[in-house]
């Protein structure tokens, strides 16, 4: 037996101890995607974060503890359930995500835009503008492009299905390549000459 | 020196590899060092957050040592080959088996003075840390256990 494969049990048992103590509060993994790697993570009340890359950024580490305190644990076993729905998402046999997502701890506005965008089904499309007006606030469109912009769990808060009224693609904090990718995943192909470039 | 671990994640990433491996070194076998690593990470669990005027890993090792000594634990003779390679690096033509028998003959707190300086390579300074003792007594233990380690083999 490899000394990594003896350090992976003997890591398993301290988390499962770690968890019947109450010490571990949120599971974290690293997985692939078609999108490169994601960091993900699901809380005691659903999908706590879901990160561009291999390690989620300082502002959302710092967001992490604040509401979750510093039981943040790299437990696979724990996190699978999200790591299998996002697996199914990307090979399209998924169209909605079963697990919750918790974005508690956002301000009320906040997560009003985060419940609209939820709401944008599979496929849609909406503008910064429409998604401010469901969020009750229809004269701030820009506050609701910036709630958009710091959704702490894009793919499962579906952010990507938002686009400028100008119907140019926006902006995406996973990057543009990235949300072409998932808005032809779900919509089939780009629209006739691609999607257009902003001017 | 980095910033101290925020997380129990980050902490465990970090240093997981090594206090298992130092584990092994202090206990000799797999079972009682997958004890000894799950109680110095739970330790380090419930305490935190790590002190912030030290080293978070002279803090870990510190935790693993005392629990190591303190603990009344029964070590297992048996040990297997995959656990000596990972405990005891071969050297100057002494098998880990040999090593690994005189480090088991040792005291608890010989044994730690020893993995640290002999195996482990750890200045005086950090020994010294990780033990709760002066340098200079760091040094008096390692040589007493030196010397008993050198003959045991003989």
């Amino acid at each position: 037996m490899s000394g990594s494969t003896a350090v992976a049990e003997a890591r398993e048992r301290l988390l499962a101890r770690a968890r019947s103590e109450g010490l571990a509060t949120v599971a974290y993994d690293r997985i692939d995607s078609p999108v490169g790697p994601l960091w993900i993570a699901l809380g005691p009340k659903g999908v706590a974060g879901i990160h561009f890359g291999a390690e989620p950024s300082e502002g959302e580490l710092r967001r992490l503890v604040r509401l979750y305190g510093p039981g943040i644990v790299p437990d696979r076993r724990r996190v699978g359930p999200l790591a299998r729905e996002l697996d199914q998402y990307f090979e399209g046999r998924r169209r909605e995500f079963d697990l919750p997502v918790d974005i508690a701890g956002l301000s009320p506005f906040h997560q009003r835009v985060l419940r609209a965008l939820l709401r944008v089904p599979y496929g849609a499309v909406t503008t910064y503008q429409r998604v401010a007006r469901i969020a009750g606030n229809e004269k701030a469109p820009r506050a609701a492009g910036r709630a958009v912009g710091s959704n702490p769990i894009p793919i499962v808060v579906p952010c990507h299905r938002v686009i400028a009224s100008d119907g140019t693609l926006g902006g995406y904090g996973g990057g543009l390549p990235a949300k072409r990718l998932l808005l032809e995943l779900e919509r089939g192909e780009a629209p006739p000459g691609g999607w257009p470039k902003r001017a | 020196m980095r910033e101290a671990a925020r997380t129990f994640g980050e902490l465990l990433e970090r240093h997981e590899r090594e206090i298992f491996a130092y584990a092994l070194r202090l206990t000799g076998s797999r079972a009682d060092a997958e004890d000894l690593f799950q109680d110095t990470f739970l330790a380090a669990f419930r305490s935190w957050p790590p002190p912030r005027r030290d080293n978070e890993r002279a803090w870990l090792y510190r935790i693993a040592t005392n629990r190591a000594i303190d603990g009344s634990r029964r070590r297992r003779a048996t040990l297997s080959l995959a656990d000596l390679r990972l405990a005891a690096p071969e050297r100057d033509g002494v098998t880990p088996l040999d090593l690994a028998r005189a480090i088991r003959r040792l005291a608890p707190g010989q044994r730690a003075a020893f993995v640290l300086r002999a195996v482990e390579d750890r200045p005086y300074r950090e020994i010294a840390a990780v033990l709760g003792c002066s340098e200079e007594a760091a040094r008096t233990r390692v040589s007493e256990a030196m010397k008993k380690v050198r003959s045991s083999m003989r």
